[in-house]
Order: structure tokens, then sequence, then C-alpha cells
């Protein structure tokens, strides 16, 4: 349990709340002004070469033309395909995987060094094999998916269900409670809030994985329009998918928030 | 000092109007654990009788075995010798007849007040509808009558050992074992709360063995108080309490309760 540190909910699930009051309010609307301001300045005065930083005006224009063009939601597609698939099954294994590992000590003592040797390795590395193995389609980026994505999923439901409170295993024992209904009334819903945690990691490791087996060989997908885009130097267009992505990256983030606060209502960081 | 010496009681209680039959019996119960520097003693052989209806403290420093022997008589922990036996029948693990209290309220803070208290008749595999009068009224008892929808983080601690109490007494358990349940509390909830505990006890017909460490408290609620002393864990004398109940805080203002407080506090030894 020392090398493998989980996800804490409250490091990674919730950034503080930013102060919502009206000076702040202003102030931040004023600080993203002057960013898009000197973003538009900068390029257009040839103090920086356009082919590095175009004009904000660009890539609105470049973001506009490539939502406006009908290849752009084919990638779209096959890249949020293989997001949420590599996601869903990531998840799964690691929530099966964390619970096996939770339930049956044997199999921990086995095999939690590899696990945590696994996780040792830097993931990426693994797609040039992945494309070698499954082709350019989307199966190798969602197999890179679900192999960066299921860690902390796995950690945080073992650490989760091995953190449940000794006097509340106690008072099911007392009660003659099995170990069925232990774990369904007691140990699972307290790793609960603690697996969302790693979910929600899970879910911005899927976007990773997709996008890095994309690049490194594709046909087709959002990565690998940034990469054409990027080769082509049409460094306007590569903004633009990147503010797409950052639009699908917020976006699944606002959802599984909102999913946290209906699902986990009685967590108690934070929220009061 | 004469009483540090005294022998571990038998069970052969004089107290008048008691049942002869015991509801607990404890014979040479006593638990050894193997560490890698050898056996750590415990607890020391006890025997003891408990009957129905008595209200029993265990008083002693930490390391007394008064914790060990709260958990062999739940059933959580095996004795490592001797035997327990509840109404005649030899205990092979916890008994639903058989209700423990922590020190902490353990509520299940994704539940309400009410659900926590009608978990225990889920696991029995209870019909949810049939225990929730039931629930309601122990909740009532309790007084927190309206509070069934209020969620455990809502409420205070003494609030919320009153939720783990009435969770207890929704299944009808015939003994109750209480681990320091107060121990967490200030002092005013906790006299409120170990006053209130007699009068639910004692009109429910309940035994209770009752852990503490502190004298006043062990000597205010029990009929017989347990003194324990450490290292070796073991039961170095038993005090009857004559005091009738129902009692009030102002017993612990008279000269009678301050002599059996000091008595305690004489067999606890290092004085």
């Amino acid at each position: 349990m020392t090398t493998a540190a989980p996800v804490k909910s409250e490091t990674v699930a919730r950034p503080p709340r930013p102060d919502r009051s009206w000076p702040y309010r202003l102030g931040s609307l004023a600080l993203v002004a002057a960013i898009l301001a000197g973003w538009q300045f900068l390029p257009s005065t040839g103090l920086v070469s356009t082919i590095i930083l175009p004009p904000f005006t660009d890539v609105v224009r470049a973001l506009w033309e490539l939502v406006t063009s009908g290849f752009f939601y084919t990638h779209l597609r096959v890249t949020l395909t293989e997001i949420f698939v590599g996601f869903f099954v990531g998840t799964a294994i690691g929530l099966v995987g964390g619970i096996a590992l939770a339930v049956w000590k044997p199999v921990k003592r086995l095999t939690y060094p590899f696990v945590v040797g696994f996780q040792a390795v830097p993931k990426i590395v693994f797609a040039p094999l992945f494309i070698a193995w499954l082709g350019y389609g989307q199966a190798s980026k969602v197999l890179m998916a679900v192999v960066i994505s299921f860690f902390p999923v796995l950690i945080n439901t073992l650490v989760g269900l091995e953190s449940v409170p000794q006097d509340a295993v106690k008072l099911m024992r007392s009660l003659r409670a099995t170990p069925l209904q232990t774990f369904r009334k007691v140990s699972f819903p307290h790793a609960l809030p603690l697996i969302f945690a790693g979910v929600k990691a899970a879910l911005t490791f899927a976007v990773i994985g997709a996008l890095v087996g994309e690049f490194v060989g594709a046909s087709e997908g959002l990565g690998y329009l940034l990469d054409s885009y990027n080769f082509q130097l049409r460094v306007d267009s590569v903004f633009a998918v990147i503010v797409v992505l950052a639009a699908i990256g917020s976006g699944l983030y606002f959802i599984v928030e909102w999913l946290d606060t209906k699902l986990i209502f009685w967590r108690e960081d934070q929220r009061g | 000092m004469a009483w540090a010496s005294a022998p571990v009681e038998t069970g052969r209680e004089p107290g008048a109007g008691r049942s002869h039959e015991a509801l607990i019996e404890l014979r040479g119960v006593s638990k050894t654990y193997t560490a890698a520097s050898g056996d750590v003693r415990a607890l020391e052989p006890v025997d003891l009788d408990i009957a129905a209806g008595e209200f029993i403290s265990f008083v002693g420093p930490s390391g007394c075995g008064k914790s060990t022997l709260l958990n062999i008589v739940a059933g959580l922990l095996e004795p490592s010798a001797g035997s327990v036996r509840l109404d005649g029948v030899e205990m092979s693990g916890p008994s639903r007849d058989v209700g423990f209290m922590f020190q902490s309220p353990v509520l299940l803070p994704w539940r309400t007040v009410e659900k926590n208290v009608l978990m225990p008749g889920e696991v029995m595999g209870h019909d949810v509808g049939q225990v929730r009068p039931k629930a309601r009224e122990v909740l009532e008892l309790v007084g927190l009558g309206d509070f069934l929808q209020a969620y455990p983080r809502q409420l205070s601690g003494g609030m919320q050992q009153r939720v783990s109490l009435a969770r207890l007494l929704t299944y009808e358990p015939r003994v109750l074992l209480l681990d320091e349940p107060f121990g967490a509390l200030d002092e005013f909830t906790r006299e409120s709360m170990n006053v209130e505990l007699v009068r639910i006890a004692r009109s429910a017909g309940l035994t209770v063995l009752f852990v503490t460490h502190n004298i006043a408290e062990a000597v205010f609620l029990a009929d017989r108080v347990v003194v324990m002393s450490p290292r070796p864990g073991r039961v170095s004398g038993v005090v009857e309490v004559p005091f009738p109940q129902p009692r009030t805080i102002g017993v612990m203002q008279q000269q009678a309760f301050t002599d059996l407080a000091f008595q305690v506090r004489t067999m606890l030894g290092g004085l």
C-alpha cells in the first residue's frame, strides 16, 4: 500500500472553489480579455511569427471552418468512441480487479507486485506496440485508453475497500451479516467516494490514451487531425482542434462532477 | 490493600431478589496473544455469572483486558480457554441476542437516521415494513423522533450515539455490550446519556455489560462493578452497589457513594 498512493478525492477530484464575489469575477473576465488581446495583438505586430502563434481571430475562423466541415464529425465520433469504450472497459476492469484484490487476499499477495510494477511503466510506450498488434484502426486506441485508465480505478477501489472502519466491520459481524451483506451495505458504499475519484482520473486518462494512440498511428480521429494539421503547418487549425479537445475535456469533467455530487451526496470534504 | 488480593467472584451472589439462574456464565475465560517475542497474556482466567436484567460495569485502566472480555462475550473474539454460556448454551461466534455498541457511533453516512436504525433488520432478513414501526418507536424512546430523515452528519455527537443505541434496541437483543459508548462525548452529555441508558435498560429488562475507565460512572450505573487490572489483564475484584434504582445524579453526593468509589479505586491499585 506504500508504493501506489490512491488518487485522493480532495486533491484530484475537487479543486478549491473559485471566489465568486463580483470583483473577482470582473477580474477573471479582465484577465481573459487581456490574454485574448495579447493573443490577437502579438502576431499581428510581427513580434511573434503567425506560424508559431496565429492571431486569435484566425483560430476562431479555423474553428468555424472545422465545425462546419462534414469530415470533422467523422473524426469527432471516432475519438469520442475510443474515449468512451476505453473509459468504460478500463473502469470495469479497474473496479472488478480492485474488488478481487480487496476480497481475495491470496490474489492480492500474488498479483500486487505486478500491478505496482506495471504502474511504474510509462504506458505511452505501449502505443507503437498496440498499433503493431491491432493495426491503425480504433481497437489499438481503445486498448491504449483501457491500459492507461484502469489503474486509478483499481487502486482506489482497493484502498477504499481496505479502509473500511474496523468498528463497522465488527458491527456487521455482531449482526451475523454475510460477507456479501457487509460488502453491499458497508464496504462498497464506504469505498464509493474514493472509487469515484479514481473514475474521474480514469476519464482524463482515457482521453490521453485515445489521443496518444492517434498521434502514434491512425487514419482518423481528432488526434490524427491535429497531427496532420501540424504537419501541414496549419497552426490555426491545430489550435482549433485543441479548443475542441479542451471543450470535450471540460464537458466530460462537468458531467462526472455532477454525477459525483448526485451519487456521493454524503461526502464530507468541501461540501457543507 | 486487602481488596487487591481479593479472590475473583464466582457468581454466588447473595443479592436478594436476583434470579439464581445466570443469563451469562463465564468459566475460566482467558485470552493469550501469540507474538514473535513470546505469548502475551491479555486476560487471566475469569469466572463470572451475570443474572438477567443485571447492569454490570467493567472498570480499569487500558490494557486490563476489559475490552477483550467484552469482545469475547460478544462472540467477536475467540477465548484462548474457557467458555461463555448464554442462557445455558455455549456461545460460538456472535449472537443476535447480544448487541454491541462502540465508542464511535459507527453510523452509515449515506443512510438517514431511520434507515441506519433499520439496517440490522435488513441484515436479519426481516420485512422492512414490519420493522419500521419498531424503529420509529425506539427512535422516539431515545428522543430522536423528529430526526428520522436527518443524515448522521447533521447530528451532534450525542445524538449520533443515540441513533447507535436505537439501532441496537430495534432488534431487541437481551444483552447490551457497551464499550465506552459515551467516552467521546462531553461530560454533561455523557451524564444525561448514562441516566437515559439505565432508564431504557431497566424498562426493557435488558442485561447490560458496560465498559468504562471512569470510576464514578461505573459505580453510578451498575448493580455490580467488576474491577480489572492490567499486566496481565485480570479481574481484581467485584463490588456490589446497593443503591436502589432509579438513581439520580444526587446519589453521587452521598458519603456511601464516595466510599464505594474509593473502594474501587483502591482495588485498581497504584495508589
